[in-house]
């Protein structure tokens, strides 16, 4: 019963959403476009019903529905079998179009009163047009309340369980607030391109829809390294793999974004430029999702998928972001407005920015896409991985650190170079000297890519702080946040490369081995089971110098309806290292293979990304207020 | 056309290649690792027979012959899937399938041929897996098209059904069988 | 008797002071660091989204053990890397070549800046007061 309503609700929504698309079209008539906001608002509704329903099917171990059956299990934990409804392909698309609903009621809610009625309905029509794709999507192949009625009792295939961890609540629901949240600036830029014209009041008011998917972005790539991190066994927290590329691509292209909104926000100008990086952000969000759901990449992440919902969502893709880049060409030269600015000044440090970022961007996206490239060419069959992306970025980000330490002391229209320098010297002098004295301080060896990276890290940190105590700074505080996050963010990847170690061994009960000066014993081994899986937990003792500084748990677990071994990570921290260890095969004389892991400064890496979405969140505290701070 | 138009259309153009390469990307496995064997002599071995270890085969039997090489195991459940196939094809008088059993239980192995059926000519017993690597297994079960003169001519990965034995093999096949020494 | 007692005293802070048994033992610690990043930098075939240092396969395990006997017989990581690449194909390492096919990959990057940064000075000139 539930889940045929489930379908009914889904086929409502499709209805709403094509209303949505149609009626703002006629925006004479205000009740043509009072219709669309309406069918918006009808179509969250039934979305959210659908959302509703699947999770009850969850609960209620409805194994007639197909994507319940393989996915869950009657034993699995109550949480994880929420999370379980966007654990898989058609769930998930469920998710991707409630918050894509959301995000358009959202907008509905605080900027229908600011916008011109053209803009809006312009607007609404873009959304309710995306809705339909992807609902349409949704309903013609991956209809998540498909069901059959087998005559054998029917037994849960159970979630990965690599899924089943607090990741999974809120990994997924934060990135996709982010990827998706950047259709409000695409529908924003084609409004623009119609309408003929963009102004300021245009600026302002896309900006806010610009940083806060930013920041859910960050806060969802910085949750998914997170999780990998605890989950897959190596104290890895980056793979360069291609789906985490994915998501990198819309972030660098949204950070460009919004540098040259701020430019056409307060100089008006670049108009043109924040229309097209608008229309990419957009458009990588949406080759994001098709990577992950069409089978063409290898990744942990893909969904198992067949090759026909590949080229529904490329033919989509290709509709959408060709029809929008269409646009552009035909209209873009209405735009163009010569401003005034000397080769010094913050208009060209912005742009330098904007080119630095469009460079990693496409370095990543040309890395992650070669292999598919000569594939389809017939040539041969290549690995692009880690030694590739860490020497091609390494460099982008050294000469962005660099900018970002000069931008926010340079003025608008012109600046003498003279006067930077007398006013930047003095920090410059104190970075290098930092830089190549912290890892002496620290007890480090010192290596020459390690003291570089110090150093532009702290380039950033002392430059951001001499600014921020210079002048009046109080609408600079996101800012100001925002870079010193990304300063320590690579403060934390400096030397988390530098001086992270590792050693695999062999261990018997009451052994111990020593690493970067911590001994770990092997305490004892025990027994327990859990509700859907039995696990094996080892207890190490950590000294350091004599002393005992901890103990750690790892695990080895075997799930009921997997054959698999799984097992989870030990993990010690403190602000400093991460003590991290691994259980492998326990061998037949009663010894375990275990490797253990020194990681030093590996959570500055997550609190640097934490700080970018402090920093979002703050342009949302009104300046008066910030003075508080 | 001025210039201000054309670096208007780049976007959309570099678009559409983009698309065009994922569209062809669409089409191809991603998982599918070609060889770099393939028209390579045949990588040197000397491992002993399943069913008489004391003597040694080695990449000398296949001099003269079309060959089939066949890596499987009684752990590869996929193996049994085109073990019936393989049975047929043994039939055909001037073909030869070798085996080549990789990291397997020798009386297992022995065991599972007795009950499936044994359509290999001999079959090669490589225990530590290191043949494989020669030869760049990654996955039972394969197979390899070997020539007269002893140099690889194709690798099919996978099980083998009438279906690609009629579309692809047998063609090859056909072809090398009309090549002379 | 003091003999005896400091043999028990050796005895027993024996059995608690063993050191563990490297899994893989090397001759250097330079070794074992090339072991490491070697290992890392070269693709699964099986589980093909792991490094061989991170793969629980037995293809993985036994990719392992022959690149751990190689470094031990004196091979350099271009030997080893070979070995692998004329067996698998360029597929199982994770640095792509650098041949006829791949040059736009690597200077690519190269030069979509040095293009940004040609646009970025017309734009410049353009915008000049």
């Amino acid at each position: 019963m539930l889940p045929e309503l489930g379908n009914f609700a889904i086929i409502l929504a499709l209805s709403f959403a094509m209303l949505q698309s149609f009626s703002p079209l006629f925006k004479q008539n205000i009740r043509f476009v009072q219709i669309g906001t309406t069918s918006a608002v009808a179509q969250l509704i039934f979305l959210s019903l659908a959302m509703f329903i699947l999770i009850c099917n969850f609960i209620n171990n409805d194994f007639t529905v197909l994507y319940v059956r393989e996915h869950s299990h009657h034993l699995l934990p109550f949480f994880y079998k929420i999370g379980a409804a966007w654990g898989g392909h058609e769930g998930s698309l469920l998710l991707w179009c409630l918050i894509l609903s959301a995000w358009t009621i959202a907008f509905v809610f605080f900027s229908r009163k600011n916008l011109p009625r053209n803009i809006y309905s312009t607007m609404i029509a873009v959304l309710g047009a995306l809705s339909t794709g992807f609902i349409a999507f949704l309903f013609l192949t991956s209809n998540p309340f498909k069901q059959d009625f087998p005559d054998s009792p029917m037994v849960g295939n159970d979630l990965t369980p690599l899924l089943q961890d607090p990741g999974l609540i809120f990994h997924p629901p934060a990135l996709y607030m982010g990827y998706i949240g950047f259709v409000i600036p695409f529908a924003f830029a084609i409004a623009a391109l119609l309408d003929g014209k963009l102004d300021n009041q245009w600026a302002r008011a896309c900006k806010p829809w610009v940083i806060l998917p930013w920041a859910y972005l960050s806060c969802g790539i910085v949750l998914g390294s997170w999780w990998a991190y605890r989950e897959l066994g190596w104290g890895g927290w980056w793979f360069w793999d291609p789906v985490e590329n994915a998501s990198l691509l819309p972030w660098l292209s949204a950070t460009a974004l919004l540098h040259s909104l701020i430019v056409s926000e307060k100089r008006n100008v670049f108009k043109g430029w924040t229309i097209l990086l608008a229309i990419i952000t957009f458009g990588l969000s949406l080759m994001g999702t098709f990577l992950v759901r069409s089978g063409i990449l290898i990744s942990v992440h893909t969904f198992a998928n067949d090759p026909a919902r590949g080229i529904f969502l490329l033919s989509f893709l290709a509709f959408i972001i060709g029809g929008a880049f269409f646009l552009y060409a035909v209209k873009i030269k209405d735009f163009y407005q010569a401003s005034q600015f000397n080769l010094v000044s913050r208009e060209t440090a912005l742009l330098i920015n904007s080119v630095i970022l469009l460079t990693a961007m496409a370095s990543i996206a040309l890395g992650t896409l070669y292999p598919i490239i000569l594939d389809s060419l017939n040539l041969e069959k290549i690995s692009v991985g880690e030694p590739y992306f860490n020497i091609i970025i390494t460099p982008i980000i050294l000469i962005l650190l660099l900018i970002m330490g000069v931008a926010p002391h340079i003025h608008w229209k012109q600046q003498s170079i003279l006067l930077l320098w007398k006013k930047l010297r003095i920090s410059l002098l104190l970075s290098i000297v930092l830089g190549v004295t912290l890892p002496w301080a620290l007890g480090f060896k010192i290596h020459l890519l390690t003291c570089v990276g110090l150093a532009f890290g702290l380039w950033v940190i002392i430059s951001t702080l001499q600014y921020c105590f210079t002048s009046k700074s109080s609408n600079h505080i996101p800012m100001i946040t925002a870079h010193l996050g990304i300063a320590v963010l690579v403060l934390g990847i400096t030397i988390n490369k530098s001086y992270s170690e590792e050693r695999q061994v062999k261990l018997f009960l009451n052994e111990k081995t020593s690493l970067a000066g911590y001994d770990f014993t092997f305490k004892k081994l025990d027994e327990t089971i859990k509700s859907n899986y039995q696990s094996q937990i080892a207890t190490f003792l950590i000294h350091k110098n004599e002393k005992k500084a901890g103990t750690l748990k790892a695990e080895q677990r075997i799930y009921l309806s997997h054959d698999q071994l799984f097992s989870k990570p030990g993990i010690h921290y403190n602000v400093f290292r991460d003590l991290y260890l691994t259980l492998g095969a326990q061998h037949s004389d009663g010894s375990w293979s275990i490797r253990v892991y020194y990681k030093p400064f590996v959570r500055w890496i997550w609190f640097g990304g934490f700080m970018l979405l402090l920093g979002g969140f703050f342009t949302f505290i009104p300046i008066r207020k910030r003075e508080l701070l | 056309m001025n210039i201000i138009k054309i670096k208007f259309v780049v976007p959309l153009l570099v678009f559409f290649l983009v698309v065009g390469f994922l569209w062809h990307g669409l089409k191809v496995n991603p998982n599918h690792i070609p060889s770099p064997l393939i028209n390579q002599p045949a990588p040197a071995f000397t491992l002993p027979q399943l069913f008489s270890p004391n003597e040694i085969t080695s990449r000398d039997d296949f001099i003269g012959h079309v060959t089939l090489l066949n890596v499987w195991a009684t752990w590869c459940n996929t193996c049994l899937e085109e073990h019936d196939f393989l049975l047929k094809l043994s039939n055909i008088e001037s073909l030869r399938i070798v085996g080549l059993n990789y990291k397997d239980d020798t009386s297992l192995a022995k065991q599972w041929l007795q009950e499936n059926g044994d359509p290999y000519h001999i079959v090669a017993v490589d225990s530590s897996g290191n043949t494989g690597i020669d030869w760049g297994v990654y996955g039972t079960p394969e197979t390899f098209i070997i020539d007269k003169k002893g140099m690889i001519r194709y690798k099919h990965i996978g099980p083998i059904n009438a279906t690609i034995w009629k579309k692809t093999l047998h063609p090859i096949i056909i072809q090398l069988r009309n090549e002379t020494l | 008797m003091n003999k005896c007692f400091i043999f028990f005293i050796l005895l027993f802070l024996n059995r608690y002071s063993i050191a563990a048994e490297d899994y893989y033992k090397f001759n250097s610690h330079k070794d074992q660091q090339r072991f490491a990043s070697l290992t890392s930098e070269l693709r699964c075939l099986v589980c093909q989204n792991q490094t061989l240092a991170e793969s629980n396969s037995p293809l993985a395990e036994d990719l392992r053990n022959q690149i751990y006997i190689k470094i031990n017989s004196g091979q350099t990581d271009k030997n080893i890397t070979d070995y692998l690449i004329s067996r698998y194909g360029n597929f199982i390492s994770y640095r792509p070549p650098l041949d006829s096919s791949t040059v736009f990959l690597w200077f690519g990057p190269f030069i979509i800046f040095i293009f940004g940064i040609f646009y970025l000075f017309y734009i410049i000139k353009k915008n000049k007061q």
